[in-house]
């Protein structure tokens, strides 16, 4: 009896431990986190509560391990929207660049030679002077590395290098390009160029690389005390030689939230404090009607959309892509089905962007009946009573590969309702984003969603690249030269972007962007979605200044503050 | 006859709820009123239940109740199949193991007990994410993880009997073994094996709508308790209808089969009383 008392009280212990183990695997207080970070002087959290100092517990998605720029895209973003790193210039909301680590710079008349100066008294988190040599050292290790392929990032893509020279006796770094920029301030906001303290002999061919990823040194207000690779939470404590102004806050533990309706509910527990990017229209739209909270809502940079294939049905039968994007109703999918996460647009860069929006026309806005028309008129029509059309005798089934993220598998769904009434069978494939990437990339699609941050160097020829060189064959693709997954060809667009990609005039290239965005409207090229508006939500009585910015790789700064 | 359903109330009253649950699936259309579970207006996205709405609305404004409705055919099917493709194997492969023994029985039951070593859910989630996310491949994934039971059973039972003397007697008369199997050996093992046929079906159907709940079954449009649990997950504090009705689908058949699987018990093996 006593015996079997014992294991009850055994079984009842053990489980009790290990709902508390499953509960607390990623906790975002003091003591959880400790537990999964890494050992030694304890966790950030708890020094900083027994110092009484300030702590910020944010919960957010967590794109990578790494903050090493050179590392990839996810691991260079981390680092900026985790205030770890900086780069020489930051974008404002409007887009305009402003001065950071760099304070003045000139330009040769040829725009290729480029030379910065470097603010004085600007230091690394380890207290190490972040001058012109160490920018120098920093920019030379990332085009070093991310030719081999050690690291993925790609900085070539944005700005091809010919050399990086410190002078520092002047404190300015001279840049000097293989081409002439029109302005290379903006892409050097991009997070790929962010200023590290480079360890080592950067001119070693043996320097081991990879283990810059997770200690890297920066000048941002914060410092990463630990990083679980696991749990992908990560400790980071106040930069103590800060050039910037006051570190608001001790510590921050930042918590990985991946699933949106936690991020919600961890916030209305006070779990955490600041979260990020909430995309279930109505948790957003409780949190909002609730003066406990703070909500910041902004519209970004960043397009949602599908791209069409156009070595598929849809590219060769220009009256049923036609019907396809009439058929949609953007407005009701951004309102409703959305719940407002997306702004409508039907071009393929946001409105609030200084692109004249409001010059551009769309020929195929939402109408059913029209749509109908266009395929009775070219006769894909239903003739065997199925409800779904077919062409040349087959029953259409087009292929719409979506994956979950922000909201786009919500299009996709909604669209295969909208395009039923048309009596067009949709077939959606909600997968995973490496998936739909390499089916995208194989062709394996009618419509591909995807979501674009559309100006990350300040201007869009990354983005608009996707519709570019259609007629350049396979090659282009296999050696990476291009992004054209659709295969869309028109080489009006192709002449278009060429003369963008050579000119230095600035009111003539947004000229050209206008253009290049009209053809794709008036060829059905792209079906846009909306443009998606970022959020920042925190709790009103615990965190102050916790605004959104217009551009998605900023989030952690000095501003975001306790109350 | 009489006697026969005097002395089984329960199991009639059971047999007439799961016909109830059969017929509403069979007269979906009728029951809906001619309601396309698949089709909704944008528009119309969330709406409490009303005259209109009986269940309200889903974010695609889709009618909640044609869906749950319509996800009794995909539910039932789906279950029926798990329940009819495990049951074939498990029994096929027991016996043969049962009457062969030696190394098919080796073989058969190593393979089972392979398959037993791993935790159920967790395999079939494994093999619904190989095999693609789809309700006929979430029906394979968890008939390959569930067979084992089966199996182990109709081995068991055949073993009971295998070394009786009617079936030595048999053999030494000339009987042909697939006559033996058919005529001694399957008998014997179908009135257990078809109890805990109809004691799994609720669990089959709570392990289909667990992987369309987790994404590795039914794919959106289809009308599926499971997935629209899913869907409904995000909006548990604003539209909780998108969950009620679902979830209230899901345990109200589940414990309909359930019942039914134990007053069949008592039909067929009265031994308990």
């Amino acid at each position: 009896m006593r015996r079997s008392l014992l294991k009850k009280m055994l079984a009842f212990g053990l489980t009790g431990a290990l709902t508390m183990g499953m509960l607390t695997g990623c906790g975002g207080e003091g003591a959880d986190s400790k537990a999964s970070s890494d050992s030694g002087s304890g966790s950030a959290t708890e020094a900083a509560a027994d110092e009484g100092g300030k702590h910020l517990n944010f919960g957010c998605y967590v794109y990578s391990t790494s903050y090493d720029p050179a590392e990839y895209q996810n691991a260079a973003w981390d680092g900026t929207r985790h205030g770890i790193v900086e780069c020489l210039f930051k974008f404002k909301d409007d887009l305009t660049v402003d001065y950071n680590i760099c304070d003045k710079y000139e330009v040769s008349d040829d725009n290729k030679t480029w030379t910065f100066h470097i603010r004085d008294g600007v230091k690394f988190s380890n207290g190490n002077d972040c001058n012109a040599q160490a920018v120098a050292d920093s920019l030379n290790r990332l085009y070093t590395v991310c030719a081999t392929d050690k690291k993925s990032s790609t900085p070539e893509t944005y700005l091809e290098m010919d050399s990086i020279v410190a002078d520092a006796d002047a404190n300015t770094v001279t840049i000097v390009t293989k081409q002439p920029y029109a302005d290379i301030t903006s892409i050097l906001c991009f997070p790929f160029y962010a200023i590290i303290d480079v360890e080592g002999d950067t001119s070693d061919a043996e320097h081991d690389y990879t283990a810059d990823s997770t200690s890297v040194i920066g000048t941002g207000p914060y410092v990463i005390k630990s990083m679980d690779e696991t749990t992908k939470c990560s400790e980071l404590v106040k930069n103590e030689n800060y050039w910037n102004g006051e570190v608001p806050y001790d510590s921050i533990s930042v918590i990985f939230i991946e699933d949106d309706s936690t991020k919600a509910s961890a916030l209305k527990t006070g779990d955490i404090d600041l979260t990020e990017n909430i995309t279930t229209a109505s948790d957003l739209e409780e949190l909002s009607g609730d003066d406990n909270f703070y909500v910041s809502k902004t519209p970004g940079m960043r397009s949602g959309f599908a791209y069409v294939n156009f070595n598929g049905i849809l590219g060769k039968n220009e009256a049923l892509r036609q019907a396809i994007f009439k058929a949609v109703d953007g407005q009701t999918l951004c309102d409703v089905t959305v719940g407002g996460m997306y702004t409508y647009g039907p071009a393929v860069l946001p409105s609030t962007l200084s692109y004249d929006y409001e010059s551009l026309k769309n020929d195929f806005e939402y109408d059913v009946e029209g749509a109908k028309k266009l395929l009775d008129d070219a006769g894909i029509k239903d003739s065997d009573g199925d409800g779904f059309r077919e062409l040349d005798g087959e029953k259409i089934t087009l292929q719409y590969i979506t994956y979950t993220n922000r909201c786009l598998s919500d299009f996709a769904e909604a669209i295969q309702i909208s395009l039923a009434e048309i009596g067009i069978d949709v077939n959606v494939t909600n997968t995973d984003s490496d998936t739909e990437w390499n089916m995208m990339q194989a062709g394996e699609y009618d419509l591909c969603d995807s979501n674009w941050t559309t100006v990350g160097t300040g201007e869009p020829s990354a983005f608009l690249k996707n519709w570019y060189g259609g007629d350049k064959g396979s090659e282009f693709y296999v050696n990476s030269q291009g992004t054209n997954y659709c295969w869309y060809e028109n080489d009006e667009y192709d002449k278009l972007y060429d003369q963008y990609m050579a000119s230095t005039d600035l009111d003539e290239r947004a000229d050209l962007v206008i253009k290049m965005e009209q053809i794709l409207i008036d060829d059905c090229a792209v079906l846009v979605h909306g443009y998606y508006n970022s959020s920042f939500l925190s709790n009103a009585s615990k965190v102050t200044g916790a605004d959104i910015h217009t551009v998605d790789y900023y989030w952690l700064s000095t501003e975001i503050a306790p109350k | 006859m009489n006697n026969f359903m005097k002395k089984n109330k329960s199991f009639l009253f059971f047999c007439f709820l799961v016909l109830l649950v059969v017929l509403v699936a069979v007269f979906a259309p009728f029951l809906t009123g001619g309601q396309d579970p698949t089709e909704g207006i944008l528009a119309n996205a969330l709406q409490k239940p009303s005259g209109e709405h009986w269940f309200g609305t889903d974010k695609m404004g889709r009618d909640i109740f044609a869906r749950v409705i319509y996800g009794t055919r995909t539910s039932l099917t789906a279950a029926l199949s798990v329940v009819a493709i495990i049951f074939t194997v498990g029994t096929v492969l027991g016996i043969l193991a049962g009457y062969f023994g030696g190394i098919a029985d080796a073989v058969i039951m190593r393979f089972s007990d392979m398959m037993i070593s791993f935790p159920g859910m967790v395999l079939a989630i494994a093999i619904a994410g190989i095999l693609g996310a789809s309700i006929q491949n979430a029906v394979l994934a968890v008939s390959m993880v569930s067979w084992t039971k089966y199996a182990r059973l109709a081995r068991s039972l055949v073993l009971k009997i295998r070394h009786r003397d009617y079936v030595a007697a048999a053999v030494v008369t000339g009987s042909k073994t697939p006559y033996i199997l058919m005529k001694y050996m399957l008998p014997n093992a179908l009135p257990t094996l078809v109890i805990t046929g109809a004691t799994d079906i609720g669990g089959m159907m709570l392990e289909l709508a667990g992987l369309s709940f987790l994404g590795f079954g039914a794919q959106a449009p289809t009308p599926e308790w499971g997935l629209m649990l899913n869907e409904g997950r995000a909006y548990m504090a604003a539209a909780p209808w998108l969950m009620i009705f679902p979830g209230l689908a899901i345990f109200l058949v589940v414990v309909v089969f359930n019942l039914f699987g134990d007053s069949l018990r008592d039909v067929l093996d009265p031994r308990d009383e």
